[in-house]
């Protein structure tokens, strides 16, 4: 045909070409496709859920705690948070927001600089909290409400944890703190957010676990300016569960009542009061006196108040009740006599006669607060002879025939009855106390031990030191019988409906006494005597109570302490059970130690000692005034 | 033999077509099937990238009437080009380039910025980019310039006069700033040259040329155009600034997976994520909607448009329909490489429109009347059974 001359002119190998350009254009596109779309493909769905959606914490409550009725203790307010978009705060603008808020808020104006500043680097999209402290109602609705005013400021709800009754409580409960960047790292995985309280000390801190609530979601979809465009999804946050106590709101004030007026009246200038149920080990009170707001430290303590804290010798900051020791004084004749009677040195006949205040062994002298006469057991531990116990410990020429249990034994019964060794309650902070023997001796002092401390130790001086709670504890074993329970504090925990969750259970099992029942028995029936003798002058007393005076000797004696209180270096026991009837039968459901510092001058143990007066008051009123 | 006879036959002058229904048989299916399919995915991606967009309001319905509006003129306008014979163009091509230069002189006086950059006019509320335009007019003056010249096509000369020709266009539209279109241009000029029988050395020279001055070219670019490219190169280097339009038009695409999060089911584009989802990233919004199989079955629909052009391109009656067809299949190619290629990071970022698919009137109109144009040239080829 002619037309192939005619149509000379396309290049078949110029379209060959054409074509397969085409074809190595749309293969590479296609195998990038692939690559992308079906080999990473997950990858990139991830991503792009990551672009688009914000999954934001929301906070959940702190579970609250109450007494053994239900009395809140401590609860949560609604409060609010003061926080700042740097996104939204023009620069120019920032120094004289900062000096408003700074004055609003009471805030150094450099913090809120700082802080803006460093959200600025790390993510100017997300607000920050400039508040240190909850903001008060009114003040919130300023910066709400005048939007113009404050660019860039919110103001977002946030609960305040709130201490009903204050110092009343605060040995006990501690306070919750704001969480700091090291546990943060440690418990991001648990739940807490940067923004978190977190138990600092007290049971806030112990049963963290317990208070602390489930964090709530809620997923945002949000555009490339980090605008919110809608809410995916919420799953509410679940509110912490309730802890119940075991104590008794009507005992703790009454107990507080009377230490505080005894402090506020100058009678002494620190007092302490436990008391606990013998048969069980929960705890129905406990007071230690100076204590400190604990709602100050919620709200963010100031340096005045921080400084205030710090300059009271009295560590107001400190539970006395498990946190300090002292010398236990004659409340430990209980532990001496116990030592001998259970090694069998001495049973309820033996008697020594006392037949002077003054006792002279190797050339040194050791003093009786009266001569006595003869005492057999019962009547040594009422009327709190020392020269009695001195001879049930170590022998003395007062009581020839009378071996001494000597301070090995001491210390082997002692320790079994829980001293220089923490309780385990339920508290952080509990000191282990000192229950010393020779060998402590020597290894705490290079010294030999000497019969001297062997007498010193027999009545509660020396180096043995106690808290008041390992003190009361040993008298409950005593009172039930013969079981040492670790006392607690917690009762159940319980959710938001109101069902218990989880019950106490103690970190070890009860322990029991190596002792023979009669034994315990002739000291709860030696502690009874010392009430009904009038050695603890208790005038017309109701109740069945048993007890055992102390008076400690320690410290200055002169000048006043921090508080403007004369010093006086002598400290009184009452460590005391009621049993249910007046015999001695180990069924006492109530077991009190109150203790109070700077009390007396008085080297007379039974003469003003204000531990016995308030043991009967707060008996009679709580066991027989009407529990309302 | 029969040659006189088939030369009288055929139209002697442009002026002498007659529009003949025979030729009706002659109009190519695959061009024609391909280009309304493209017409309506189109239109079925506009709908799902405005109604998936959480910022507007209104009815999503409006954008796809308008869409529609742009296809009708579209399809009209390739209807009535092929009624005429394309002879006419290589007629008026003397007057179709002082056109094709004042159309980018205007766009340079009284254009409206968009972007930083002045491409379009307004015409009665209606914007119009003259450079989608001018690019199709530049494939008939360059396919008639190579087409009169294709016997001494092997002369440098001829190149240098093309260049010489297309250069003040090219240099209108970069100085618009549209670096992207002037690319477009040169490439067309290649296509043209290549299926013309240039000499490959001479092609290839010039490229080496181009790439020898690059340095020269680079100092020519406009700082955002420096920024581009070099986030080209490594987006992440900026993820927040230049490099974020890759990485998130990365992650659309990805995300799509095989068969796409679904129409209007997207998330980068109408989150904002994704910039110009309508147009310059419209692919990133497609394959994120569509998936892997959107992307090929847009891909196949290319394919049989660009063979389609080629085809006709190779039978045509003359040199002119022949370079007339490969400019239009060297044009829609070169698009399709820079435009998806950038949502896939494997081109630089140009705004340069993807055919059918970019959301825009003036593209969709120039390219209608080129393939209109492919038509006239496939229904006045010769007609294989006469004789």
């Amino acid at each position: 045909m002619v037309r192939s001359d005619v149509r000379a002119f396309p290049r078949p190998r110029r379209f060959i070409a054409m074509g397969l350009t085409v074809l190595v254009v749309f293969t590479a596109l296609t195998a990038r496709l692939w690559d992308l779309q079906l080999i990473n493909g997950a990858h990139y769905r991830s991503l792009s859920e990551e672009n688009r959606v914000l999954r934001l914490p929301v906070d959940a409550e702190r579970g609250m705690i109450t007494d053994r009725n239900g009395y809140v203790l401590a609860r949560n307010l609604p409060g609010f948070a003061v926080m700042v978009l740097p996104v939204d705060l023009p620069r120019g603008k920032q120094d004289a927001l900062v000096a408003q808020l700074g004055a609003v808020l009471g805030r150094d104006p450099a913090e809120i600089t700082k802080i803006i500043d460093e959200q600025r680097i790390r993510n100017p999209y997300e607000p920050v909290k400039v508040s240190a402290k909850p903001v008060a109602r009114d003040i919130a609705l300023v910066l709400s409400e005048r939007r113009e005013l404050f660019p860039g400021v919110s103001v977002q709800a946030q609960s305040i944890r709130s201490y009903t009754d204050a110092a009343l409580y605060s040995p006990v409960l501690g306070y919750v703190g704001p969480i700091t960047e090291d546990e943060l790292n440690d418990l991001k995985d648990q739940g807490y957010l940067n923004t978190a309280l977190i138990g600092r000390t007290g049971l806030e801190l112990t049963y963290e676990r317990y208070l602390k609530g489930t964090l709530g979601w809620r997923e945002i979809e949000r555009d490339a300016a980090q605008r919110e465009i809608k809410t995916l999804s919420f799953a509410p946050p679940v509110a912490g569960n309730s802890v119940v106590t075991t104590i008794d709101d009507r005992l703790q004030k009454l107990l507080d009542t009377e230490l505080r007026k005894g402090v506020e009246e100058d009678r002494f200038t620190q007092a302490v009061g436990v008391a606990l149920n013998p048969q069980n080990g929960e705890i129905l009170a406990m007071v230690s006196i100076p204590g400190y707001d604990n709602n100050w430290f919620v709200q963010g303590i100031t340096p005045a108040q921080m400084g205030q804290l710090n300059a009271d010798d009295r560590h107001p900051l400190v539970n006395k009740a498990i946190g300090e020791i002292y010398p236990p004084g004659s409340t430990f004749k209980m532990i001496t006599g116990l030592s001998a009677l259970t090694a069998g040195t001495a049973t309820r006949n033996t008697v020594v006669n006392v037949t002077s205040t003054v006792m002279t062994v190797s050339g040194f002298n050791f003093y009786d607060w009266r001569a006595h006469g003869r005492l057999d057991f019962l009547n040594g531990f009422a009327h709190s002879s020392d020269i009695y116990f001195y001879t049930l410990a170590g022998g003395s020429p007062m009581g020839p025939g009378v071996v001494g249990a000597g301070p090995v034994n001491i210390a082997k019964y002692g320790r079994m009855l829980g001293f220089g060794e923490r309780t385990g309650i339920d508290l952080p902070g509990e000191a282990r106390g000192i229950m010393p023997d020779p060998g402590w001796k020597l290894a705490t002092f290079d010294e030999e031990w000497t019969i001297g401390n062997t007498y010193h130790e027999a009545i509660g001086q020396g180096y043995v030191a106690v808290t008041p709670l390992q003190l009361l504890n040993a008298y409950a074993s005593v009172a039930n019988g013969g079981t040492v329970y670790t006392p607690h504090l917690l009762k159940d925990v319980r959710d938001g409906q109101g069902n218990v969750v989880t019950k106490y259970s103690p970190p070890a099992p009860p322990r029991k006494l190596e002792m023979k029942a009669e034994d315990l028995r002739l000291i709860r029936e030696a502690a009874r005597r010392v009430v009904t003798i009038g050695h603890a002058y208790m005038p017309n007393l109701k109740l069945p109570i048993a007890g055992k005076t102390g008076t400690a000797e320690f410290g200055a004696s002169t000048g006043k302490d921090s508080a403007g209180r004369n010093r006086l270096g002598f400290h009184n026991w009452f460590v005391s059970f009621v049993p249910q009837q007046d015999n001695t039968d180990p069924t006492a459901q109530i077991a009190m130690v109150i203790f109070t510092y700077d009390s007396s001058r008085s080297l007379c143990d039974s003469c003003i000692n204000p531990a016995v007066t308030l043991t009967q008051k707060i008996y009679e009123a709580y066991l027989l005034g009407d529990k309302k | 033999m029969t040659v006189k006879a088939l030369d009288i036959g055929r139209a002697s002058s442009p002026l002498h077509d007659r529009p003949h229904l025979r030729r009706l048989d002659q109009v190519d299916p695959y061009l024609l099937i391909a280009t309304l399919l493209l017409i309506g995915y189109g239109l079925v991606m506009t709908y799902s990238v405005t109604a998936e967009s959480r910022t507007f309001t209104g009815d999503p319905m409006q954008f796809v009437v308008r869409g529609a509006i742009w296809a009708a003129i579209g399809v009209a306008a390739m209807v009535i080009v092929a009624m005429f014979d394309y002879a006419w163009l290589g007629t008026f091509a003397p007057l179709i380039y002082l056109l094709m230069l004042g159309l980018l002189v205007v766009v340079l006086a009284i254009g409206r910025e968009s972007l930083g950059a002045q491409r379009a006019v307004n015409f009665g509320g209606l914007s119009f980019q003259f450079s989608e335009v001018a690019k199709v007019l530049a494939i008939v003056v360059l396919a008639k310039y190579f087409a009169d010249r294709s016997d001494r096509i092997g002369s440098p000369l001829v190149i240098a006069g093309g260049l010489a020709m297309l250069g003040p266009a090219v240099a209108l539209v970069y100085k618009q700033p549209d670096l992207g279109t002037s690319l477009v241009f040169i490439a067309i000029f290649f296509g043209i040259a290549f299926l013309a029988g240039a000499r490959v050395w001479q092609l290839v020279g010039l490229v080496a040329v181009a790439g020898a001055s690059f340095p020269l070219i680079w100092s020519l670019l406009k700082p955002y155009q420096q920024e581009r490219l070099l986030a080209f190169l490594n987006p992440y280097s900026d993820p927040q600034g230049a490099g974020w339009n890759i990485i998130q038009s990365l992650i659309a695409v990805g995300s799509g997976q095989a068969t796409g999060k679904g129409l209007t089911a997207g998330t980068q584009s109408p989150l904002g994520y994704l910039p110009i989802a309508e147009s310059d990233f419209v692919f990133a919004g497609l394959a994120e909607d569509l998936g892997f199989v959107g992307a090929v079955i847009l891909f196949a629909l290319y394919i049989v448009l660009i063979f389609a052009a080629l085809r006709i391109a190779y039978r045509a009656r003359d040199p002119f329909g022949m370079l007339l067809g490969g400019g239009v299949a060297a044009m829609l190619l070169f698009q399709i490489l820079v435009n998806v290629g950038m949502a896939v990071s494997l081109m630089p970022v140009t705004g340069i429109p993807l055919p059918f698919i970019s959301h825009g009137g003036s593209s969709l109109v120039s390219i209608c009347f080129a393939l209109g144009v492919l038509q006239s040239v496939s229904m006045r080829r010769e007609a294989p059974a006469i004789g």
